[in-house]
């Protein structure tokens, strides 16, 4: 397996997207299975041969025997890079240290290209698994026909067709040029899971080698011939904009190029952009401006308002009848906003020449960048030319893509002159889509059995945004007539996808609380929660395997599921050991992206309140698992980072703006708070893949929480977990 | 403005940049090594480290004028004739890299760690990693990688 340098020189070439299609020697190239809607620009310039040959666009067969991949969605660290080209070889019946892996630009032929909501691998499975089948089908009609014999009788092994009867074989490549005039099968046999070879191996990240020696790969890294470098500064107060600037003093300094307010553009935050010779020139030259903002009414917001207007609502709310003889439990959590402070800042780079907009884009959504640029400056779709690089971090960040037309406004004006755009990392806290804030009002009935006999969530976010609370998810689905009431801030805080949307926030609340209820009702927590997933309508039923319904959200949730991973997960943590004071276990569950997880926390508290996670124990039921590497990873990083945000990390608004402006006020878990021991089992399962970027997350910080409690008492309701104090004596 | 001679990854460069331009963009943007990352621009993050006559410093904050005639070792001078080194080979076996983003910063912090101590303790990997933020919290693989390739020659010892 091999990674193809990124070619340096840009290509300016609207053909270029398609240029795969020309291959060297005569190879195969099967176009795309399945093509979208109406076809956009680019596709309407792909030349007649290509679309000749064409069931699917992610595979080439050169004559040479050379096999390319193209794995479609945006690699951030999930491991999409190489987990999608898997699925194809898989199918394809190549060896996977053979194939070359490209990284697919924006381009219709390749599907949705939207790296969120774990979704690249449930929704690529059924397409790439088609995609390398039907090219493996149409090879072996090659070289049946070539033998004279009939398809059934043969075979496909590492990159080759066998007619075992009578000894031959002929490689792919010997078999592309006449594959390639075969017609494209609409209806191939898939693999049976069970026979998979490559699925559910560890395989290394297709691009370990570049990344350990440094090789330019990340949207920032890109640099092309006469570049020009930018800094664009936008009012720090959320709606702002510029009443004035400095431009002429700051076009004087040494090395600047330009300055310039951009304002009046479609989507774009209006603010100030400078253009120098290197970064540090043009970042250095921002932090000379002098600007005077029309603030606007944003300004008058701030964190402690909203947590008053939060209270006002909760105290609004009723809240559940609890039945005569039954005991009320309340209890108020909150979470703040929270950065995604992705380590690679947000940044991009565009040229603009010959009316084409090219651009180099570290995003999870390369069309919503590319929309963004056409609304935004009048271009049309096939003039803006979108190459997807590698992200230094996603986390939800990237799915918006402000940077994108920033960069295109710049670039539009110095037509002919390459521009990278590289927020400060000080902007780049200050202009984030936060994860919105949340407070949870809850209040319960525990009859004097301890069952759970009403719950009702008074639920407050800012409006916007994503993360709301449905009533229809566990614990709500035990307890017939809960309650959840949503209420909404008014405010213009920009809020946005976070890692596991909604359940980032929401799974530590609801698991936290149910864990109070089973102290409350003097019960062991895990047996607590298994009453009240017995009492989720469908318990008991099988259900479906865990991907069953593809996709993403949270649909189907299957009881028996959820039982199965924390039954495995309180097994594999030794759960119910007898500890002293000042040690502790929790553990939570969440059903995220389809996906069951069961975290089980080993933590210690000092008497002074020093708090260290021991070990993490987590069991997963994702469906089939492709990279068992990467799947690995990622919730091993899921359950950090959970940990990470819960433990020290808050946004707080202040006189409208971001207060926190770095990492020094704004931490992340460093390596000598990261657990000594973090667990990860896969539940072995053939049923079609869940996502799994985000679902290791919701649970671990509830687990800690949990554990803390049970080692000192003290019940977190309020996060940072960092400004609590967990001394106990 | 002034002329430097900077000793990058075995070989000299002359640069003509203004004396508080931080060694950082000097590399990136001047002589093109992007391996070196920026993340914080304030010493925070272990993004931007490099080896300064072997010790692991963050070169965001280290002005021109102070690396002198310093033996800078980048990310890219790392591997010697293509080949690469015990950590780097640890690193892409063990799968360390999420997004990849911090780990040229970690593997130079771990290659400075395991010259001055071939066989270091968990506490050890620690102490000297704890300057360096990883986003996506691969850390466990940052330490199994780092006692995989301990006892091991580096080649910047």
């Amino acid at each position: 397996m091999s990674v193809p340098s990124p070619s340096v020189a840009p290509v300016l070439d609207r053909r270029g997207f398609i240029k795969i299609g020309a291959l060297a020697g005569g190879g195969l190239l099967v176009g795309t299975y399945f093509r979208f809607g109406a076809a956009s620009a680019l596709a309407e310039t792909a030349p007649a041969a290509v679309a000749s040959f064409a069931p699917n666009a992610f595979i080439s067969i050169a004559a040479n025997g050379t096999v390319t991949l193209i794995a479609p969605n945006s690699e951030m660290g999930q491991g999409a890079k190489t987990a999608l080209p898997m699925i194809i070889a898989e199918e394809l019946d190549v060896p996977w240290d053979k194939v070359t892996i490209s990284q697919g630009d924006l381009n219709p032929a390749y599907g949705r290209q939207a790296a969120v909501g774990s979704g690249s691998t449930p929704g690529n499975y059924g397409p790439l698994r088609q995609a390398g089948a039907t090219a493996r089908a149409m090879l072996v009609e090659a070289a049946a026909q070539t033998w004279g014999v009939p398809a059934a009788e043969c075979t496909t092994e590492n990159g080759a067709v066998l007619h075992r009867a009578s000894g031959r074989h002929l490689g792919y490549g010997e078999l592309a040029a006449k594959a390639a005039t075969l017609p494209v099968p609409a209806d191939v046999a898939l693999k049976d899971p069970n026979d998979f070879k490559l699925l559910g191996t560890r395989v290394p990240g297709v691009d370990n080698e570049k990344i350990v020696t440094g090789q330019a790969l990340f949207g920032i890294d890109q640099t092309l011939p006469g570049m020009v470098y930018a800094a664009y500064v936008k009012c720090p107060v959320f709606g702002g904009k510029v009443a004035s600037a400095n431009v002429d003093e700051v076009k004087k300094l040494p090395g600047v190029r330009d300055a310039f307010v951009l304002d009046g553009i479609n989507g774009l935050t209006p603010g100030v952009a400078v253009v120098a010779g290197s970064t540090w020139l043009a970042f250095t030259a921002a932090q000379k401006l002098k600007i005077q903002w029309d603030q606007g009414p944003g300004v008058s917001q701030g964190s402690e308002a909203m947590a008053k207007q939060a209270e006002a609502f909760g105290q609004a709310d009723p809240g559940a009848a609890v039945p005569a003889g039954a005991t009320a439990i309340e209890a108020a959590y909150h979470y703040p906003f929270l950065a995604h402070a992705t380590l690679e800042p947000q940044n991009c780079t565009a040229l603009f020449k010959n009316g084409v907009m090219e651009m180099w884009c570290p995003t999870q959504v390369p069309s919503a960048g590319q929309r963004s640029v056409t609304q935004g400056l009048g271009l049309a779709a096939r003039d803006v030319v979108v190459h997807v690089t590698r992200l230094g971090g996603g986390f939800g960040r990237r799915g918006s893509n402000e940077f994108s037309l920033e960069v295109a406004a710049i670039a539009k004006r110095l037509e002919g002159t390459p521009v990278k755009l590289t927020w400060m990392r000080e902007h780049d806290f200050a202009h984030d889509n936060y994860r919105s804030n949340g407070w949870h009002f809850f209040r319960a009935g525990l009859d004097s059995a301890g069952k759970v006999v009403a719950l009702h969530d008074s639920f407050v976010k800012m409006q916007g945004g994503p993360g709301d609370m449905t009533g229809g998810g566990f614990p709500f689905n035990a307890v017939p007539g809960s309650q959840v009431q949503s209420n909404k801030l008014s405010g213009t805080i920009p809020t946005g996808y976070w890692r596991a949307p909604g359940d980032n926030g929401n799974t530590w609340a609801t698991q936290s609380f149910v864990d109070e209820l089973a102290h409350a009702a003097g019960r062991d927590p895990i047996d607590f929660t298994l009453g009240l997933l017995a009492a989720v309508p469908g318990a008991g039923a099988p259900g479906g395997p865990a991907g069953a319904r593809g996709g993403r959200g949270g649909g189907g949730f299957v009881p028996a599921k959820m039982e199965a991973v924390l039954k495995l997960a309180a097994e594999k943590a030794g759960w119910g050991k007898k500890l002293p004071r000042g040690q502790g276990q929790g553990f939570a569950i969440t059903h995220t992206n389809n996906a069951y997880v069961a975290v089980v926390a080993d933590v210690t508290v000092s008497q002074q309140g020093v708090l260290r996670i021991q070990k993490l124990t987590a069991v997963v039921d994702a469906g089939l698992i492709v990279n068992l590497s990467s799947a690995e990873a990622q919730v091993q990083g899921a359950m950090l980072d959970g940990i990470s945000a819960a433990w020290f990390q808050k946004i707080t608004i202040e006189a409208g703006a971001a207060a926190q402006v770095n990492y020094d006020d704004y931490p992340l878990l460093r390596i000598d708070n990261a657990p000594p021991a973090v667990e990860v089992n896969f539940v072995k399962s053939i049923a079609p893949p869940t996502g799994l970027g985000e679902p290791g997350l919701p649970p671990a910080a509830p687990a800690i929480c949990n554990a803390i409690f049970a080692a000192t008492g003290k019940r977190i309701r309020t996060l940072p977990i960092a400004d609590q104090d967990l001394k106990w004596a | 403005m002034s002329s430097f001679n900077l000793n990058v990854n075995g070989a000299v460069h002359a640069v003509d940049l203004d004396d508080n331009t931080p060694l950082l963009w000097a590399l990136r943007d001047t002589l093109g090594l992007v391996g070196t990352k920026y993340g914080c621009g304030i010493g925070e993050c272990g993004a931007c480290t490099v080896l300064l006559d072997g010790e692991a410093v963050k070169s965001c904050g280290l002005s021109l004028k102070k690396v002198g005639s310093a033996k800078v070792t980048t990310i890219e001078g790392l591997a010697r004739g293509g080949k690469l080194t015990a950590v780097q080979q640890a690193w892409c076996k063990l799968d360390v890299p999420q997004c990849g983003y911090c780990q040229g910063g970690q593997i130079l912090c771990a290659t400075a760690l395991l010259a001055a101590k071939p066989r270091p303790t968990d506490a050890d990997i620690d102490s000297a990693m704890s300057g360096n933020f990883c986003r996506c919290a691969s850390y466990t693989r940052i330490r199994q990688a780092i006692h995989a390739a301990a006892g091991q020659p580096t080649a910047a010892s």
